[in-house]
């Protein structure tokens, strides 16, 4: 995952329902703007948002959890950076939620694979108990 | 004998010591006749014994402090007196204050006006320059401070003499700093308080932000920043990150007085005292709004570039040729497959055909990505065809167990090109034989 | 928002027009009135436009097809149109299954289609 200094413009948002989705949807878009990031690149990155932050609204814990969204450089580079930290109950086996078969974002499951292939940058840090947190990123061509 | 107070004991006899008495007896100076120890103005230490006083007199090495009577002319004298000025008490009793000013501060009369200001205000303090009697010149705070006898009359004047040539250095230090931060045009370096508030100002800022510096200090930082970044508190975050971290950089679309933006890049560092307390924060910053421009435009050209290497033809009213050439690295076969969709929606095509003929050898990746961009074409209601599938390549996509669904394929372009005719033809034809 | 779904009559077919942001509440409401005015009209077809939504995730996705799936139960042909570039690389991107979902670029070619379709069913 690309290094970025401690960035005060990153705003962290909670996520406590339905509500927050349509939010969280225009400040991506607004940030892919400014970073110039392409029409495809940014609507994969609002799409990809969209579905990590209805898992949170869906299954975790009264839906609680919170998104941090950031602008990054590398070089001459410019990107969006958003991070989903959920307190839900967790993933007991991430290489099977990640298992790429080509396979539904769906009712079955959480559609992870599916949201992996429309950004740049994936990682996933999930344990039972301890919830979930899931870094997407996303470069401007 | 204190500086205060000149006690005698024996009528008529000064006592020896740090304390020199007047050379030039002034009437009302003299002793009291009672034969007690007289002492002038102050009556709280008469008590105190003449040597006790000398001795608090002779351990105050840092002040000079002497007394003038009331013509300003130096009658009291002590060795820290001496050892700040260079006279001994022999040389400077006797003569005027202004034996120790600058020529220039005597030709304007300043005792004058020093003398007047202690007398009316109780107390009178003045910076200047003093010289010393070997010529050199220091950096001094001298103050005065009228005397009264018990019945309030004026009787002369304390002046207390203090060497600031290591503040002055400072003082110094700081002016250069501040000509050289002002000399600095393209940056902003500007100082804030730690609430945010501005403190002080350069011509850079000014010339970024459009503000004077009379009309920007003392007034907080959050004029800078857009409504959106101010309600999400982004000037507080930057503060506390810097605080913690000791410094942070930051990137975004900033106001100027005439309500223009810009994109600025700044830098911000934590200012604090030896204690380590937090006294404000010191910002630099740049306005980079023209390379923002320039990346944009070079990205702009960047993607002209790809979408020249990967042209769509358009053939037929309702019929797009997709040549795909040489290899596809994922950002090539990304951007074919988005200037593919544009041009569909663009001419409302109906059907595609995708030309791999120039492709030297299939693999899964681009049968895959293929497959996604035929599909992706269908969701755009295109039909889509793949022509110049050579004997080789329809081997491998067999032996790869590539599934091309419900798509055609062609081996030549010709062979295509009738197929897609036909399909636009049908359709047109059964509109034709509608009613409505 | 809530309170309006554009339909609109075109002959024998229905233009409905999604737009905005698509919570649970007004997805319900949607399916009702789609429903009802597809069994009001006796409608033969009905085309869901959804030039105006810049992002369709798998949620839109699944709302879609069940649209889809309720106006066939109805009798009737349904018809996904404007669906747009960057929309229609995402929702491959993503593995959302759309196969079973008829789409056409727009409404025009959509009606295009239905009567196509019809005329293919009517002349066997």
């Amino acid at each position: 995952m690309s290094q970025l200094l401690d960035n005060p413009n990153a705003l962290t948002t909670p996520i406590l329902g339905e509500s927050d989705l349509l939010r969280i949807r225009s400040a991506l878009r607004a940030e892919a703007q400014n970073v110039g990031m392409g029409l495809t690149a940014a609507t994969k990155l609002i799409t990809a948002g969209s579905e990590l932050a209805r898992n949170i609204v869906r299954y975790a814990v009264d839906g609680r959890g919170e998104v941090t969204i950031e602008r990054i450089r590398d070089g001459d580079r410019h990107g969006v950076r958003v991070v989903f930290r959920d307190a839900g109950p967790g993933i007991a086996d991430i290489d099977e939620a990640m298992r790429d078969g080509f396979s539904t974002a769906g009712s079955l499951g959480l559609g992870l694979p599916g949201t992996r292939r429309l950004v740049d940058e994936f990682a996933i840090d999930s344990e039972p108990g301890r919830g979930t947190t899931v870094v997407i990123a996303q470069w401007s061509r | 004998m204190g500086l205060l107070y000149r006690v005698t004991s024996p009528p008529g006899r000064t006592v020896a010591g740090s304390w020199r008495g007047a050379r030039r007896a002034e009437p009302a100076m003299a002793p009291r006749a009672n034969g007690r120890g007289a002492v002038m103005g102050h009556s709280a230490l008469a008590t105190v014994g003449a040597a006790s006083i000398q001795r608090l007199v002779d351990s105050i090495t840092d002040l000079a402090l002497i007394q003038l009577d009331r013509n300003a002319v130096v009658r009291g004298w002590h060795a820290a007196a001496e050892a700040l000025t260079g006279y001994p008490a022999s040389e400077a009793v006797g003569e005027p204050i202004t034996l120790l000013y600058t020529d220039n501060d005597v030709a304007a009369r300043r005792a004058n006006a020093d003398q007047r200001a202690a007398t009316e205000t109780g107390r009178h303090e003045f910076r200047g320059w003093l010289v010393r009697k070997d010529g050199a010149r220091f950096w001094a705070s001298v103050t005065f401070s009228p005397l009264r006898d018990d019945a309030g009359n004026p009787e002369g004047y304390l002046s207390v003499i203090r060497d600031l040539t290591d503040d002055r250095a400072g003082e110094l230090a700081l002016l250069s700093i501040e000509q050289m931060v002002d000399a600095i045009t393209d940056y902003e370096v500007i100082r804030l308080d730690p609430d945010g508030v501005v403190r002080s100002w350069s011509e850079g800022a000014r010339r970024l932000k459009g503000y004077s510096e009379e009309e920007i200090v003392g007034r907080s930082a959050s004029l800078f920043y857009t409504e959106q970044d101010s309600r999400a508190g982004v000037l507080s975050r930057e503060m506390e990150t810097a605080a913690r971290a000791g410094r942070v950089e930051a990137e975004g679309w900033r106001v100027r007085k005439d309500g223009s933006q810009f994109w600025c890049n700044m830098i911000m560092s934590p200012i604090r005292d030896a204690a380590g307390e937090l006294l404000g924060y010191v910002r630099v910053g740049r306005d980079l709004t023209d390379q923002k421009e320039q990346t944009r435009l070079l990205q702009r050209q960047r993607e002209e570039i790809l979408e020249l290497s990967t042209p769509v033809i358009q053939v037929w009213d309702n019929v797009l040729v997709l040549p795909v050439i040489g290899t596809l690295d994922s950002a090539r076969a990304a951007r074919l497959t988005e200037s593919l969709l544009d041009r569909i929606a663009q001419i409302q095509a109906e059907v595609v055909i995708l030309d791999i003929s120039g492709v030297p050898a299939i693999d899964t990746d681009v049968a895959q990505h293929m497959l996604r961009t035929v599909e992706a074409a269908r969701l755009m209601g295109t039909t889509s065809i793949l022509s110049g599938v050579r004997p080789e390549t329809a081997q491998s996509i067999v032996h790869l167990g590539i599934d091309l669904g419900t798509l055609r394929s062609r081996n030549s372009l010709k062979d295509a090109l009738q197929l897609a005719l036909g399909l636009v033809g049908a359709a047109s034809s059964d509109r034709v034989s509608f009613d409505a | 928002m809530r309170d309006q779904v554009p339909i609109l009559r075109m002959g024998n077919d229905l233009l409905i027009t999604l737009q905005g942001d698509l919570d649970d509440a007004t997805v319900e409401h949607i399916e009702q009135v789609v429903t009802r005015e597809v069994a009001r009209a006796s409608a033969a077809g009905a085309l869901i436009d959804i030039s105006g939504l810049a992002v369709v995730d798998s949620f839109v996705a699944r709302v879609l097809a069940r649209l889809v799936a309720m106006v066939r139960l109805l009798g009737a042909e349904a018809t996904i149109v404007g669906i747009q570039p960057a929309v229609a690389i995402t929702l491959v991107e993503l593995g959302v299954p759309m196969g079973h979902v008829r789409t056409a670029l727009n409404a025009e070619q959509g009606m295009a289609q239905l009567r196509g379709v019809r005329d293919e069913s009517t002349s066997r």
